[in-house]
């Protein structure tokens, strides 16, 4: 064991050796340590490079806030993760672990010549250097930058992790388990309330597991937590550990990340890696905490250089001393403490450094009596070590003037700026902070949801009245739940309260503007930086941290946050609340995307819906495309065939016979009740009145603002009962349309909507057999033409099932549509493919659908039209009741643009050479020679090669297109400029004659 | 765990475990419209009590009906009552209108038992659960799809899923069952 481990020392399990591997190298640690303090028990400092001049960096934390310690972890074949804290990654047997943004080796970096040349890395150095030539910024510096500047690499495997997700309610959520959240959960839990206590760490106990000689009623403060654990599981209080409170949204919903696997050895495959938690709590208490915010000097950024409370956790809870002769900085009373403990525990405390002039009475005492050098009213100037710090500069201040320097040895520097309230959860939730004069730092001040703030995140200090603010807390959260409870009273003994000053930079008898002052360590921007941009101009704290990145790293600035502050303050000459403060946004920590995936990835990405008759299609070699969230069979390739052969098969097929389609996917809505009828006149453009019970119309739909927003072909089933069909993608949209339109403007229509798209299959049988593959299965209809006209619907029964039979055609030829319930589907179709072998049937997809339409001239909403086109562009002004007293869209019609000549009109095209398929999407103009940029006067809608016509067809929106019959217009591509001939939309069968039996 | 397809043939999805999953046998269901002033007349033909708070139940042991919306229920009968069902609605037509479409074939019931029902609920179903009282229900979504759920039991379920998004939300509940027997 190396000498820096204290034998029985901390919460690590002493008896439970681990080994991992850091950039190879074989490392020893105990269970319950993270990667961070088995290295320092290892007397390893050097754990990283910084982000832009590549500096060595050490730990500079014990926790999650950690911006340094940043480490690639690695679990097999897909398991790697760059930007790993290793303050918060905890170890296991055979982990592997390796450092970042170094080449060829930690120790030696040949990026680090950005450090030597830093003085040209200043703030705003990309703005200002790379501006030149503007076309070089995305193919040279920007990749450039990248590469040489960053954080881990990103992974290229799958991976093979699953993730899971929850919701979970509950009456009172506490995040944070340390003496504040411990008792406010008591307080809740007593009350009877449903409670959830979450933690970041491996186990709860928070800053208590770091000062183990307090004394919480009369029992060490370990056995408190542990007792205090006990008993909130007992009462049924729900105790999650690493888990991170990411982020608070409206109506106190609050996002948690469960860390499940990431501590194992070996998962065991079937728990997830990690769970996102989606919280709503009637009231949340934010138990936080506070973070320790490091000093400003020269050199603060060197390995061995680290917050005070995080040694005196490495020592307390890690039982790790963090090095054998330690220099104390500090400006708050909390790292005397450190030091204290340190001393006992073996570590040679060359001095305390203290920036007040006069310290603690009672601090001072102990130290003397532990024979350690006091250097009260000092400065440190500077640090010198390459890998690891060996030596201080500490000068005396006197004023405003800085005394001469002493060098102090040492291998550890262990500093205190003192402590910033953790806000960052209050401040999602848009809660108002209000600026402490006396603490110097921002606390909570009005709330803008149901929550209390307890502890040190409102800027109290020490256990005992962090305790009590949490045990009240918790008692306020449960009164507003109508719970009374008194809260419970702490007392502490070997309490540690204490006081501190806030500051700016410390000053320094050298240069300033020369200071490797690091302000913020993740992004490497220092005091320096700060200024400079105030002195360029920047005035808002918002600038500010643009300018010089202040705040913006993974961290977000937990660390510099108010130290940036605190200088950007005094460059400006205006107080720190003038100035303000940048917000902090959800994640607290960096979250995988995988917790935010949760199941939704691979075949579980999204629904796919799939028809009773997908299953068919599958087994006969369909090729799919999606149709909203539907997987719609596109066409039916036999062997060898590519698509273009299988679509002019199937439409020469149902053209010469028949052909069959699955359309289940169409939207259906059934509309009942006396006013149906009123309702439909209202709502579609059609007169429905005349229509009789059993024939069926095309129904077309308008926005209020006259464009067409869906279609179909409705059957009047009754008096009072429509069978509306609906585009298969707007299905949902129309519904909600309707509904909204009945429950808005007419609620007094006795009229109701229900969805049944899927109660129904509908088979569409389409071509000059279609007939007599149907008949033999029909009951109760008759299917002459004079008893079953084109566009009839009835109920009747077919191949023994319950259905609703339409008469109507999508594509010129005879056609029916069968309506099954949905469980019959497929049962049916295979009686209608068997019966159809006699005469050839063919099984078509969606293409060949959009082909055989498109020779009709029948229009598919959405594709040739954009919510631009009324029903005048699309040729459909037949559809409207022109006597109706109203429909939705009526009055939009009547606007001026949309009466104005010249619109874009759908019209057809035709190549000149006769075989050239035009592009859809495909912009046309009037004149090819024009220069450019050419006018555009309309573009292709839908285009396909027409085994009918012997000739590729197009549809598409033309300026003025009605106008321009036998007009040459011209289509210019990348390679060359397509003549087309303008024509009408009906490319075959011009006069209908196929719709007859 | 039974693989479960688009034909949707009843029987056991997971057999074991803390939480099982069956897909039920088909029933006749039908969406109920109506306004409450007809609530009365349409109760008595229909053999059921309209409950009028959203979230309630009533059955007379083989028509069942639950309360989704101030002027929806959903009708649930034995097949082979659905002839008497449509009739007797038929008959009251005329004085007491409301619209009454048969959805049987609409969606797929399966029902979710075991110790742990409930907590399985929660990794797809935003809403409490525990607000959920035994012999009550509501429409819902888990997953981003909308069912119907009905409490039977302290720790039993129905989920009522529209065919074609049936298989996504079932398959989430199986890896949930899975998730649990690992715990």
């Amino acid at each position: 064991m190396s000498s820096f481990r204290v034998s029985g020392r901390g919460r690590v399990d002493h008896t439970q050796p681990i080994q991992f591997t850091f950039d190879g190298k074989k490392i020893k640690g105990f269970k319950g340590d993270t990667v961070a303090s088995a290295l320092l028990a290892n007397g390893i400092h050097l754990m990283g490079r910084s982000f832009k001049y590549h500096r060595p960096r050490g730990a500079v934390t014990a926790g999650s806030e950690e911006p340094n310690a940043l480490v690639g972890t690695r679990r097999g074949p897909g398991r790697f993760e760059p930007n790993t804290r290793a303050t918060v990654q905890e170890i296991w047997d055979g982990l592997q672990v390796n450092s970042q943004n170094r080449y060829p080796s930690l120790s030696f970096d040949i990026g680090a010549i950005n450090d030597k040349a830093y003085m040209l890395f200043s703030a705003g150095f990309y703005y200002k250097t790379f501006m030149w030539p503007k076309s070089f910024w995305d193919k040279v510096y920007e990749p450039f930058i990248r590469a040489a500047a960053g954080l881990g690499v990103s992974p290229t495997e799958p991976d093979p992790d699953h993730y899971a997700s929850r919701y979970l309610h509950t009456d009172v959520l506490i995040i944070g388990a340390g003496p504040a959240g411990l008792a406010a959960a008591l307080s809740a839990a007593r009350a009877g309330s449903r409670v959830t206590l979450v933690d970041e760490n491996a186990e709860a106990g928070g800053s208590l597991l770091s000062e183990p000689s307090a004394q919480i009623e009369d029992m060490s403060a370990w056995d408190w937590v542990g007792k205090t654990v006990a008993e909130l599981k007992e009462l049924g209080v729900k105790l999650m550990t690493r888990t991170t409170a990411i982020g608070y949204y409206h109506q106190n919903m609050v996002g948690l990340c469960e860390k499940l696997t990431d501590h194992l050895a070996s998962p065991d495959g079937e728990t997830p890696r990690e769970r996102m938690w989606r919280v709503r709590a009637k009231q949340v208490v934010l138990a936080q905490g506070a973070l320790e915010k490091p000093l400003v000097f020269d050199g603060n950024d060197r390995p061995g250089v680290m917050l005070a409370g995080s040694a005196q956790t490495y020592l307390n809870r890690y039982g790790v001393r963090v090095g054998d002769k330690a220099v104390i900085l500090t400006s708050h009373d909390s790292a005397w403490y450190a030091a204290f403990d340190l001393a006992d525990a073996g570590t040679t405390i060359a001095a305390i450094v203290d920036t007040r002039a006069e310290p603690n009475a009672d601090l001072v005492a102990e130290a003397t009596k532990r024979g350690i050098r006091i250097m009260a009213g000092h400065t440190v100037t500077g640090t010198e070590g390459r890998l690891r710090v060996k030596s201080v500069r500490v000068n005396p201040v006197t004023g405003s003037s800085v005394g001469a320097p002493e060098v102090i040895g040492c291998d550890c520097l262990l500093m205190s700026g003192g402590w910033t309230p953790s806000l960052h959860l209050f401040s999602h939730t848009k809660g108002t902070l209000a600026w402490d004069e006396e603490r110097q730092t921002f606390l909570p001040d009005h709330k803008a949801e149901e929550c209390e703030i307890a502890g040190a995140g409102r800027g109290l200090w020490g256990i005992e009245a962090v305790l009590n603010d949490g045990a009240a807390m918790g008692a306020a959260a449960v009164k507003s739940l109508g719970k009374d409870i008194a809260p419970a009273s702490y007392a502490v003994a070997n309490d540690r309260p204490g006081t501190g000053v806030s500051h700016k930079e410390l000053p320094t008898d050298l240069d300033a503007g020369k200071a490797r002052a690091f302000v913020d360590y993740q992004n490497d921007v220092t005091a320096k930086d700060l200024r400079l941009a105030v002195r360029e101009g920047m005035r808002s704290i918002e600038h500010v941290k643009r300018y010089t990145t202040n705040g913006m790293a993974t961290d977000q600035g937990k660390m510099s946050n108010i130290n940036g502050l605190n200088i950007a303050s005094d460059a400006l000459g205006v107080p720190q609340p003038k100035v303000g403060l940048t917000t902090f946004r959800p994640p607290y920590t960096p979250t995988t995307f995988g917790a935010f995936c949760g199941y939704h990835k691979g075949s579980h990405f999204e629904v796919t819906r799939k028809t009773p008759i997908d299953s068919w299609a599958e087994e006969n070699g369909a090729v799919y495309e999606p149709v909203s969230l539907w997987r719609r069979a596109w066409y039916f390739p036999k062997d060898g065939e590519d698509m273009h052969a299988a679509v002019d098969r199937e439409c020469r097929a149902t053209r010469a016979s028949v052909g069959i389609f699955d359309a289940s996917t169409l939207g259906k809505i059934e509309v009942v009740g006396p006013d149906a009828v009123e309702f439909m006149n209202r709502m579609y453009t059609n007169p429905w009145t005349k229509l009789a019970p059993g024939r069926a119309r095309y129904g077309l739909l308008l926005g209020d603002d006259g464009f067409i927003r869906d279609d179909g072909v409705i059957g009047r089933l009754a008096d009072d009962r429509f069978h509306v069909t609906t585009t298969t993608g707007g299905a949902a949209r129309v519904l909600n349309m309707m509904e909204d339109y009945f429950q808005t403007e007419w609620p007094d229509l006795d009229v109701w909507l229900t969805s049944t798209t899927e109660q129904w299959a509908t088979i569409a049988l389409n071509g000059p057999n279609a007939r007599k593959v149907l008949e033999p299965f029909v009951e109760g209809q008759d299917m002459s033409d004079e008893a079953f006209p084109h566009m009839s619907v009835a109920e009747c029964r077919v191949g023994g099932f319950p259905a609703r039979l339409f008469r109507i055609s999508f594509t010129g030829e005879v056609g029916f549509e069968v309506n099954v319930p949905a469980h019959a589907g497929r049962a049916l179709w295979e009686m209608l493919w068997e019966e159809g072998q006699k005469y050839d049937i063919c099984t078509y997809g969606t293409e060949t659908m959009h082909v055989l339409r498109a020779e009709k001239g029948y229009i598919i909403v959405g594709q040739d039209t954009d919510g631009t086109v009324t029903p005048l562009d699309a040729g459909l002004s037949w559809a409207i009741g022109k006597k109706k007293p109203d429909f939705v869209g009526k009055r939009g019609l009547a606007r001026p643009d949309l009466v104005a000549e010249g619109r874009k009109q759908l019209i057809g095209l035709l190549t000149e050479d006769g075989k050239t398929k035009l592009e859809e999407g495909a912009q046309i103009v009037l004149d090819p020679n024009q220069p450019k940029p050419m006018k555009m006067v309309g573009h292709v809608t839908s285009s396909y090669h027409s085994d009918a016509a012997g000739r590729p067809i197009a549809m598409a929106l033309l300026e003025d297109g009605f106008n321009r019959m036998g007009e040459t217009i011209y289509i210019p591509m990348a390679d060359r400029v397509i003549k087309a001939e303008v024509t009408g939309t009906v490319f075959y069968d011009p006069e209908g004659a196929r719709l007859k039996l | 765990m039974t693989v479960l397809t688009h034909a949707f043939t009843p029987g056991p999805i997971v057999a074991s475990g803390p939480v099982k999953l069956t897909l039920m046998a088909p029933v006749a269901r039908f969406s109920l419209r109506l306004r409450a002033a007809n609530i009365p007349a349409v109760s008595m033909a229909i053999g059921v009590e309209l409950p009028i708070t959203v979230g309630e139940r009533a059955s007379n042991g083989t028509t069942e009906a639950i309360c989704l919306g101030p002027d929806e229920w959903m009708v649930i009968a034995k097949s082979d009552n659905t002839d008497t069902l449509v009739s007797a609605c038929a008959d009251i037509y005329a004085s007491a209108t409301h619209s009454l479409t048969e959805v049987s074939a609409r969606e797929i019931t399966v029902r979710i038992e075991g110790d742990r029902a409930a907590e399985l609920l929660t990794i797809g179903c935003p809403r409490d659960i525990d607000s959920i009282p035994v012999g009550g229900g509501c429409r819902t979504v888990v997953d981003g799809v909308t069912v119907v759920l009905w409490r039977d039991e302290e720790q039993s379920f129905r989920m009522d899923i529209w065919r074609s998004f049936a298989l996504h939300v079932i398959d989430l509940l199986c890896r949930g069952c899975k998730e649990l027997a690992a715990e």
